[in-house]
């Protein structure tokens, strides 16, 4: 994989006379990683964040971007920011503009694209994030959670190479933050570098590929979830705790004499793992467009009756989003779930998605159990 | 808040902020260099009429009271005026209330009514303006106006941060509210002193992590417009001097047709 950020011994302090908060810092992130970046309060990850966007300048060592140091002036900073883009943890920090569709804009017009490019993007991005219908409130009327989104979208719109949000969950409900997962996995898909940062370990666990854990300005853990895990005495030390499949997992484990690897990393994984299930239902899998869905969704719910639909996607959802579909949210998890338990249901999802059934699918063999798709090319 | 929500409910917040401006002050300007009462009041219904449209006849309370509180002052003023006429022609109303020396001539009568009209035109005018016209449209308008940008831009920046520390002002209001912060007058007294102390903190705080954001969003030194508002058109320039022209000559017409005294003497026996 192709390095895309590199920190050598980076020391940053915001003040010559407090200490440093990022202290002789290494970090490499990859092309097309899940990175999640873990810490407890104050361990340095925002301002990990604004360093490797430029904002701050290290006092010493280097950050390379695509094998090159940064170089701090306009034209360099412009460059590095056109490719990498921040959603910060307090939505009032980042939105500026007075109406939303306006703040959402920004970006964009900062960065000279054409104005019916960034109309487009704007649509898009208000879409994906549930808010285009606010697209034209002013940003005070909205609530946190509301502005939260609205952040997001404005860092959507930039069509970045690499995204890193900052506790991207806080302040959302339940359905919106497995949204911003969803679009995370959406944007990975189609070639950005995601990195997040989030106290809810439960949520990262279940994404992300490598965990960096900070603890007082340095790298404490770069690596695998659940070796870092697995040492609860180092978890304590970070101010962190471990996730609930994680916990049970090891405990059920325990109790059934068996080991604790294969780590199950949701439900399905989980429930594949201690079940026994020896018929698998079978998944439905129908890849839909927004043009197309509410009829592959009636098609399908015209062929397979009394099974429980799931809508993967914001196109999909967008799509249905009027035809009172009782769908499920984290329907991936949900239907391969069902699958474990003998069930089928119909997954109807953005096909962009694929590749991740496939991969949900070959991580449950992992589990011993053979998920049986129907549609899925 | 209630004002910027209103100018974006407004009817009129897609007509051109620059051409409403020139329309207002064309009003406001000829209202000033005639001496007829009939031009404020015409000015006055103008007002009116375009808050009426603007609003959709849904003026919010609190502006409603805005405008009293306004009219309140302006009675006030005019009265003192009308009160100090000049000594050496004959008073209708000669008197000593307190301390103050009460002596109303026809000509300070008349002339403080005139310019209680021409006051009352000038806020509803300006009312009108407001209420329909947002903020970043005015600084549009100023731009188009070839504005110093730094001005310009601040306007845009004050207009944002000043909705986040009100909003931040009232969470710690009601924060000290649900702490007994208001049992007694000292401690109302601290409270909001404290939370004065505390939006004035949180302001520079704010600042510097929103230059910080400001950077990561590629800013540099200029807020574009995504949808820009509509630019004059000739019609507005016509529109506004015609009927500035127009109003100028009924002014100059309806001179000395209203006599206030005349009109309030069978009420006070003048």
């Amino acid at each position: 994989m192709v390095e895309l950020f590199r920190m050598e011994d980076v020391t940053f302090a915001h003040n010559p006379s407090l200490p440093p908060v990022l202290n002789g810092f290494n970090l490499s992130i990859e092309e097309g990683s899940r990175t999640a970046i873990l810490g407890a309060n104050g361990a340095g990850k925002t301002t990990l964040f604004y360093t490797l966007t430029g904002v701050y300048k290290p006092q010493q060592g280097q950050v390379l971007f695509k094998g090159s140091p940064v170089e701090y002036t306009k034209e360099g900073l412009r460059n590095l920011r056109s490719d990498v883009a921040v959603v910060l943890q307090n939505p009032d920090e980042q939105i500026f503009c007075s109406l939303v569709e306006e703040d959402v804009a920004f970006g964009p017009l900062n960065l000279g694209v054409d104005r019916d490019e960034v109309e487009e993007r704007v649509t898009k991005a208000l879409r994906d994030v549930r808010m285009s219908e606010y697209a034209r409130r002013p940003l005070q009327q909205l609530s946190g959670g509301q502005r939260k989104r609205v952040a997001i979208a404005g860092a959507l719109a930039m069509h970045p190479k690499i995204l890193i949000m900052d506790e991207p969950t806080a302040g959302l409900d339940p359905q919106a933050s497995m949204e911003v997962m969803e679009m995370a996995e959406r944007l990975r898909l189609s070639g950005v570098t995601v990195m997040i940062s989030t106290h809810d370990i439960d949520i990262v666990y279940k994404w992300a590929s490598i965990s960096d854990v900070l603890n007082s300005g340095r790298i404490e853990f770069s690596g695998n979830s659940e070796e870092f895990y697995s040492d609860p005495e180092r978890v304590y030390r970070c101010g962190l705790l471990t996730p609930t499949v994680f916990n049970m997992n090891l405990d059920v484990s325990f109790i059934n004499g068996i080991d604790p690897s294969p780590y199950p990393r949701n439900c399905c994984e989980f429930t594949a793992k201690f079940s026994g299930a020896s018929r698998s239902g079978t998944i439905h899998c129908i890849p839909a467009g927004e043009e197309d869905a509410l009829a592959k969704y009636e098609a399908a719910i015209a062929d397979c009756r009394d099974v429980d639909v799931g809508v993967y996607g914001s196109n999909s959802r967008y799509a249905l989003r009027d035809s009172r579909v009782n769908f499920r949210f984290d329907a991936m998890d949900a239907c391969f779930t069902d699958a474990v338990r003998g069930r089928d249901s119909v997954l109807i999802y953005d096909s962009v998605f694929e590749p991740l059934i496939k991969e949900q699918a070959a991580r449950l063999k992992e589990f011993g159990f053979d998920t049986s798709l129907e549609g899925c090319r | 808040m209630e004002m910027d929500e209103l100018s974006y409910s407004s009817r009129m917040v897609n007509w051109s902020p620059l051409g409403k401006l020139f329309f207002v002050m064309a009003l406001l300007i000829v209202g000033l260099i005639t001496d007829s009462i009939v031009v404020p009041l015409i000015t006055f219904t103008i007002g009116v009429a375009l808050m009426a449209y603007s609003t959709n006849l849904k003026v919010p309370l609190i502006l409603g009271l805005a405008i009293l509180e306004a009219i309140l002052i302006m009675v006030l003023g005019s009265g003192m005026i009308s009160i100090m006429g000049d000594h050496s022609a004959p008073a209708i109303w000669e008197g000593k209330i307190l301390w103050f020396d009460i002596y109303m001539t026809e000509e300070s009568f008349n002339k403080a009514w005139l310019i209680f009209f021409r006051a009352v035109a000038g806020v509803t005018l300006m009312l009108a303006f407001a209420c329909s016209t947002p903020i970043p449209h005015l600084a549009q308008a100023f731009r188009s106006l070839h504005f110093p940008s730094e001005i310009t831009e601040l306007i845009v920046l004050v207009y944002r941060y000043a909705f986040l520390l009100l909003e931040k002002f009232l969470v710690m209001i009601d924060a000290a509210q649900c702490r007994l912060g208001y049992n007694g007058t000292m401690t109302t007294m601290r409270s909001y002193g404290g939370a004065m102390a505390g939006t004035f903190i949180f302001s520079m705080e704010l600042a510097d992590k929103s230059e910080a954001a400001l950077a990561c969003r590629n800013y540099n030194g200029y807020f574009p417009i995504f949808r820009p508002p509509k630019s004059m058109s000739w019609a507005w320039a016509v529109v506004s001097i015609g009927l500035a022209v127009l109003l100028y000559f009924v002014g100059e017409y309806t001179k000395g047709w209203i006599n206030m005294v005349q009109l309030f003497a069978p009420l006070f026996g003048w």
